[in-house]
């Protein structure tokens, strides 16, 4: 058995559409990081939105009310862009303290014209620029810290409060300052408007089905968020090999799925289509035993293209993404319990390629069955294309409609992200129902595949 | 012990029979030429021997197992070439040769490298078969047919392609190998080609087996073809039977043995018809069938 499963591995890594699909991945691959490191500056189209903004003020009628009114919004947005770009570590700063002064200034100046109020309010500016360009951040975590200390003299309980100056201490011990490109600051920013929200929601005594789930997603945020600040790991950033690794199944699922239809859709039907299939089945072997070693080279095959894609993203990866971010742990929050667990990125890559192999195994006996039925290799690769297109189609479908049949559609249980993605199943089906019905496929599948083969007459050509 | 022995082999492709009753053996050293019209059955008779086709009725017995009980031992001396050397076009004839050695167990390089020499393919046996020409994937046929060291060969016209030279080199070999007690099943449309080196003859036609003989019987069949001048071929019309022709105004075919031929002639003279010349030619193997077969055309 070994011999003949060797024999038809090597059959096809011999194939030329094999190396062509492997040299599209690597290219694919590469350009999939590039896109990665440079998704900021691809997303980042603020000196264009200057120059718009610029434009449209140009071509506004200043007499016009509603006219003066989006100029002066667009005045200020352009002012608050070039000071933000000017002081990148105080970004937070500039939007809370400084956003209504500067609205207001530029109300008066186009609008009301009151000389006093402007004064008044340039005054109010020019005191907080002069923190600002001194570079003095502390100064306002200080000036919030000493409002909420106050706060506290009223009301001691308040948990929302002592959360928020727990940040504020944390800030200033650690010498975090307001830089957005900085992911701590993030984190506490983040954090820091979560909390009012969730301490509302929190009150509240009952919730109604959006609120839950926000409620949910909160609780969610401000976990992830507190394990960014406590272990100082920068979890959140979306320009690393990391993210890429944890989004292997969406970048790469595609390619997964080529090589699984490619090498089963092929395996049977192309002995029979260049009469290999004579030779094959002439030697001193069983029928059953030459399908059962086509099968096993495929299941050997998934897992193992599985493995070599990824050690290619990780290659391609650390060269241009550098493997820096791989300390950093991928952070699951199990909603049921509220624990935030942490994996390795490897092994959480590992467990979320192993929830996805029955989908590609059972993609890959589809079209494989099909290619023992039909000896064509392109009716089984179109045919299980379909097949995939059409189950993602009633996946959906089953996610609005709830139909009886729909349970035991085999796209609805192939699928055991939400294990390891610790959420509940869509669908609300048991793992081990989940399992059944998977082992009820492949049961039906071989045994069609196996008649048929046992039976199959090779036709004169 | 016969090593193959087809007994009543019927084969059908829904309602259609295109096998009935075909039944004939091969033994030790045999090289029995498989003859039939274009869509007799040649072909579909080999495939159901080498378990391509499932037999409808009837059984096959290789080496003395039952092919259909139990196929893994009748198939493991044979060796075969059905319709065109169909192998691996992307690898080269060595890799496809060790792929298939690798259906087999216990058999060495060394015996790989001196069936490649067997078959002269020992020049270009590194170069990928896409780049063969027919005649050289015909020997790498061949040399297939020959790797698990078989005691019955199934050839399925192996001349397709093949060179003058190819086809001594062939002759040669089965020949060699049918003194070593192969038993070689050969067809070919060309029934020139097998006449020179088989001792057995099967005719097929519409499915059934017209005929089997040996070489020998065939070659006793004591009628000889001889062609006649004369001087005017419309007078002697009415003396000829109907398996003689004529063939232009002066020269005229009838089969006849020694003694009738005599008699013919003299008869004609008698008839006051003027006789220049008589050649004997000796009958073909197809015309020897034709004759069997009751007069009936073959391809």
């Amino acid at each position: 058995m070994i011999k003949l499963i060797n024999a038809e591995l090597k059959k096809i890594f011999r194939k030329k559409s094999f190396l062509i699909v492997t040299i599209i991945f690597i290219l694919y691959c590469i350009l999939t990081n590039v896109i990665y490191k440079e998704m900021d500056t691809l997303l980042e189209m603020d000196d264009l939105s200057i120059n718009e903004l610029e434009n449209i003020n140009n071509s506004l009628n200043l007499n016009d009310k509603e006219d003066l009114e989006e100029y002066i919004t667009n005045k200020t947005d352009i002012e608050i862009s070039k000071l933000k770009d000017k002081y990148k570590s105080m970004e937070i700063i500039i939007d809370k303290y400084l956003y209504n002064l500067i609205y207001e200034r530029n109300n008066i100046k186009y609008n009301t014209l009151d000389e006093e109020e402007l004064n008044n309010i340039n005054n109010n500016i020019d005191n907080i620029m002069s923190y600002i360009k001194s570079n003095n951040w502390q100064y306002f975590t200080k000036l919030e810290k000493e409002e909420i200390e106050e706060k506290l003299k009223e009301n001691k309980d308040d948990e929302r409060l002592n959360e928020l100056l727990k940040l504020k201490e944390y800030r200033l011990k650690n010498n975090i300052n307001y830089d957005y490109n900085n992911y701590l600051n993030n984190a506490i920013d983040t954090i820091e408007t979560d909390l009012l929200e969730y301490y509302n929601l929190k009150n509240k005594e009952v919730l109604t089905k959006d609120e839950e789930e926000r409620f949910t997603s909160l609780k969610e945020e401000m976990a992830i968020n507190n394990y960014i600040i406590d272990h100082k790991v920068d979890a959140n950033n979306s320009n690393t090999l990391r993210a890429v690794l944890t989004n292997f199944p969406n970048e790469f699922g595609l390619f997964i799925l080529i090589y699984v239809v490619m090498i089963s859709g092929s395996i049977v039907s192309e002995e029979f289509n260049k009469g290999t299939i004579k030779y094959l089945l002439t030697k001193p072997h069983k029928r059953s035993t030459i399908l059962t070693a086509k099968l096993l080279t495929i299941i050997i095959l998934i897992p193992f293209i599985i493995i070599f894609m990824s050690l290619i993203e990780i290659i391609i990866g650390s060269l241009i993404l550098g493997i820096k971010s791989l300390s950093v742990p991928v952070l699951i929050y199990e909603s049921s319990t509220g624990i935030l667990k942490s994996y390795h990125v490897l092994k959480y890559l590992a467990l979320l390629l192993i929830s996805t192999l029955p989908e590609y195994l059972i993609l890959a006996l589809v079209c494989f069955l099909l290619s023992t039925i039909t000896t064509s290799t392109s009716a089984a690769i179109t045919i299980t294309f379909l097949f995939y297109l059409i189950s993602n189609v009633i996946s959906n479908l089953a996610l609005l409609y709830n139909i009886k049949i729909f349970k035991y559609f085999i796209a609805l249980h192939w699928n055991f992200n939400y294990l390891v993605n610790k959420t509940s199943n869509p669908y609300n089906f048991k793992p081990i129902f989940s399992l059944g019905i998977i082992s009820i496929y492949i049961i039906i599948i071989l045994c069609i595949s196996y008649i048929y083969f046992n039976k199959k007459d090779v036709k004169n050509i | 012990m016969n090593i193959l022995k087809v007994e009543n082999l019927s084969k059908k492709f829904g309602k259609k029979e295109v096998l009935k009753n075909v039944s004939f053996e091969i033994n030790k050293g045999d090289i029995l030429a498989f003859i039939g019209p274009n869509g007799a059955g040649k072909t579909t008779t080999i495939k159901c021997l080498l378990g391509l086709q499932k037999i409808t009725k009837g059984k096959v017995t290789i080496n003395g197992y039952d092919l259909k009980k139990n196929f893994v031992k009748a198939i493991s001396k044979v060796g075969c070439l059905v319709e065109a050397p169909d192998v691996y076009m992307y690898l080269t004839g060595y890799e496809n040769l060790i792929m298939q050695k690798n259906y087999y167990k216990n058999i060495s390089e060394e015996e790989i490298m001196s069936i490649i020499k067997l078959v002269g393919l020992e020049n270009r046996i590194y170069d990928k078969v896409s780049k063969y020409s027919l005649g050289m994937r015909e020997r790498l046929g061949i040399a297939i047919a020959l790797i698990n060291n078989p005691n019955l060969l199934i050839l399925d016209e192996p001349t397709n392609g093949l060179d003058p030279e190819g086809i001594k080199d062939l002759r040669e070999l089965l020949l060699k190998l049918a003194k070593n007690g192969v038993g070689i099943l050969i067809s070919s449309h060309n029934l020139s080609e097998l006449e020179s080196f088989c001792n057995k003859v099967c005719i097929i036609s519409h499915g059934e087996i017209l005929s089997v003989k040996s070489i020998q019987e065939i070659k006793k069949i004591d009628e000889n073809k001889y062609i006649i001048k004369t001087d005017d071929t419309t007078k002697i019309k009415s003396y000829l039977s109907s398996s003689d022709q004529i063939i232009d105004n002066n020269y005229f075919e009838v089969i006849k043995d020694e003694i009738d031929i005599a008699k013919f002639i003299k008869k004609l003279v008698l008839k006051d018809i003027n006789i220049y010349e008589v050649k004997k030619e000796a009958l073909s193997l197809e015309e020897a069938f034709i004759n069997i077969a009751g007069g009936k055309k073959i391809d």
